[in-house]
């Protein structure tokens, strides 16, 4: 972090709005006496994947609430594109969700509408035309694999493609950032994997993903930008060596393809028999 | 605009139909708070008929002295309808008196057959026009024929009318209270009862805020509903009412329903009430969450 950046956050931010989509600036946050979060600074970049880990209670949900300004820091500030926190009018609040994706947990999907409905709320809110609306829709739920779903209730699906709904969701309006708090937490190992391999997708597509975790598996498999927070400080911010990393990556990445293509083949062989033992019948 | 008003019918319907149960337990609930507002109403519209029909009965009586000519009676006729709150004015003559005034006695009439003379004296009676049947135009109207040539006294009931006037003024006083109680309490419960529907979807409301809608997107399909709600509410209220009104008529032979007229506009408060009611109910959640 710059000195200019320090003393006058504001500014420093909108001469960067080009490559900076997070500016986290001395964020402090206090609940009665007890500290949330404590002189927290750190910027994103656009297109950007960062990790953001520490064990629960570490004040990862808070620094994400303040970034999607559901709460308030006691001091410093958080800008979020043209957004700041400390100048920031509640009716404006509506506008900097759409450019900030959100995925959660527990998903929070309406269960009283389909998948389909559920991602097409996010556009109909904006205001966007039903034909643009049934395009991008139909478009983000095919990227997620569940086109074939989309007539369904959320209830109806597994954990890990509800979590996919929420991420066709939150991608919906086209955000410059995908905000993820414990978006495998509640899910198998596998479909956390894939939530995962969706989120790299999405991110090389171009939009940052800021993701908190407590699970350090992944982050040792994958390495990325790591936040590391603990008792609401920073403790590390550090990018891990490419060199080392990207040799485990990749052997993890076609460990992962291995597996795949014998699974597939497994499946067709079975319907291969199927269909057989039908015709012989 | 269009789109945003599709939106919001859209949601609101989509509730309706998702939430059959909570909705139909939230216009129970309303209609039977709003059968209390019919039921105040109902008294309310019956007791104003009875004191416009009171008042309708508002008459003058002119008596005349007993020296009075045919010529005489017909000019003080012609001045008595010339004034302005005057309508109509009918000759009684002494004889058409006493006639009446035996029918009234019925049984008792032969009281009146000792009497050598007809005291009773000729008179007239006075219909002012609607817009004079009040106390104080009655009591100026008085103060103009009492001092004509030929009058001997001019009756309406003065004291009766002040009574009355006071009675009235104290009805009118409780009523406005009590229904400023009854609405009160109706917009309430009403106000309640949609906080059953709001918070029972409190969660659709924090994920829509999560994902950027504005206010105006998340309360109006809302109001909508509560509208919606308390129309039929309205509606439920006034069949009710109707069967109870059929049902007593045995009992209170003149009780009238609403008319076709007031009816509407009772429906239209119903739902104006009931969007009220959910934008209240909403403005404490949405200040919550």
């Amino acid at each position: 972090m710059t000195e200019d950046a320090t003393t006058n956050p504001g500014t420093q931010a909108s001469a960067n709005t080009e490559r900076t989509v997070i500016g986290v600036y001395h964020l402090t946050r206090e609940y009665g006496d007890r500290q949330a979060l404590e002189d927290v600074s750190f910027t994103i970049a656009n297109g950007e994947f960062v990790f953001m880990v520490g064990p629960s209670g570490a004040g990862k949900s808070t620094l994400l609430r303040m970034i999607y300004m559901d709460e308030y820091p006691t001091s410093g500030q958080v800008v979020v594109g043209p957004f700041v926190s400390t100048r920031m009018k509640r009716r404006d609040i509506p506008f900097l969700r759409r450019r900030v994706g959100i995925v959660f947990q527990d998903y929070k999907l309406l269960d009283d509408r389909t998948v389909f409905d559920n991602v097409a709320i996010c556009m109909r809110i904006t205001g966007a035309s039903p034909f643009s609306i049934k395009r991008r829709v139909a478009t983000l739920l095919n990227d997620v694999g569940l086109h074939h779903k989309q007539r369904q209730m959320p209830k109806a699906l597994s954990g890990g493609e509800q979590q996919r709904v929420a991420i066709a969701r939150a991608l919906v309006n086209h955000p410059s950032i995908l905000l993820a708090d414990e978006p495998t937490g509640n899910l198998d190992p596998d479909s956390a994997e894939d939530i995962l391999r969706l989120l790299f997708r999405i991110n090389s597509a171009g939009t940052a993903v800021l993701m908190a975790t407590h699970d350090h598996s992944f982050v040792k498999t994958f390495g990325q930008r790591i936040l590391h927070l603990r008792d609401g400080k920073v403790l590390e911010d550090h990018r891990t060596g490419l060199v080392g990393n990207m040799g485990d990556r990749l052997e993890a990445l076609r460990l992962q393809r291995d597996r795949e293509r014998r699974v597939d083949k497994e499946i067709k062989r079975q319907r291969g028999d199927e269909l057989s033992t039908r015709k012989s019948e | 605009m269009m789109r945003r008003i599709f939106y919001i019918i859209d949601e609101a319907l989509l509730t309706v139909k998702r939430h059959k149960g909570l909705t139909s337990i939230s216009i129970v609930i309303m209609s039977l708070s709003l059968l209390m507002l019919a039921v105040f109403l109902l008294a309310t519209d019956n007791v104003l008929k009875l004191v416009s029909e009171a008042q309708n009965e508002m008459k003058m009586y002119v008596y005349l002295d007993d020296g009075v000519s045919q010529d005489e009676a017909q000019s003080l006729y012609q001045k008595i309808l010339q004034e302005s709150e005057v309508s109509e004015v009918q000759f009684v003559s002494k004889d058409e008196a006493m006639e009446e005034f035996r029918e009234q006695l019925g049984d008792d009439s032969d009281l009146v057959g000792t009497l050598r003379a007809n005291p009773l004296p000729n008179s007239f009676l006075v219909t002012p026009k609607e817009e004079f049947k009040t106390r104080d135009a009655m009591v100026a109207l008085a103060g103009r024929i009492e001092p004509l040539r030929g009058v001997e006294e001019v009756r309406y009931g003065r004291e009766f009318l002040d009574k009355f006037a006071s009675v009235l003024k104290a009805l009118y006083f409780v009523n406005g209270v009590v229904g400023f109680i009854v609405i009160l309490s109706a917009l309430f419960i009403i106000s309640n009862a949609v906080r059953l529907t709001v918070i029972s979807r409190r969660k659709t409301i924090e994920i829509l805020k999560l994902v950027g809608a504005t206010n105006s997107y998340i309360v109006a399909p809302f109001i909508i509903e509560g509208a919606f709600q308390a129309g039929v509410a309205a509606v439920l209220s006034l069949a009710l009412l109707w069967g109870v009104t059929v049902a007593s008529r045995n009992v209170l032979p003149d009780l009238n329903f609403f008319s076709a007229q007031k009816s509407a506009v009772y429906l239209l408060t119903c739902v104006v009430i009931g969007s009220i009611g959910s934008f209240l109910a909403l403005r404490r959640m949405l200040k919550m969450t």
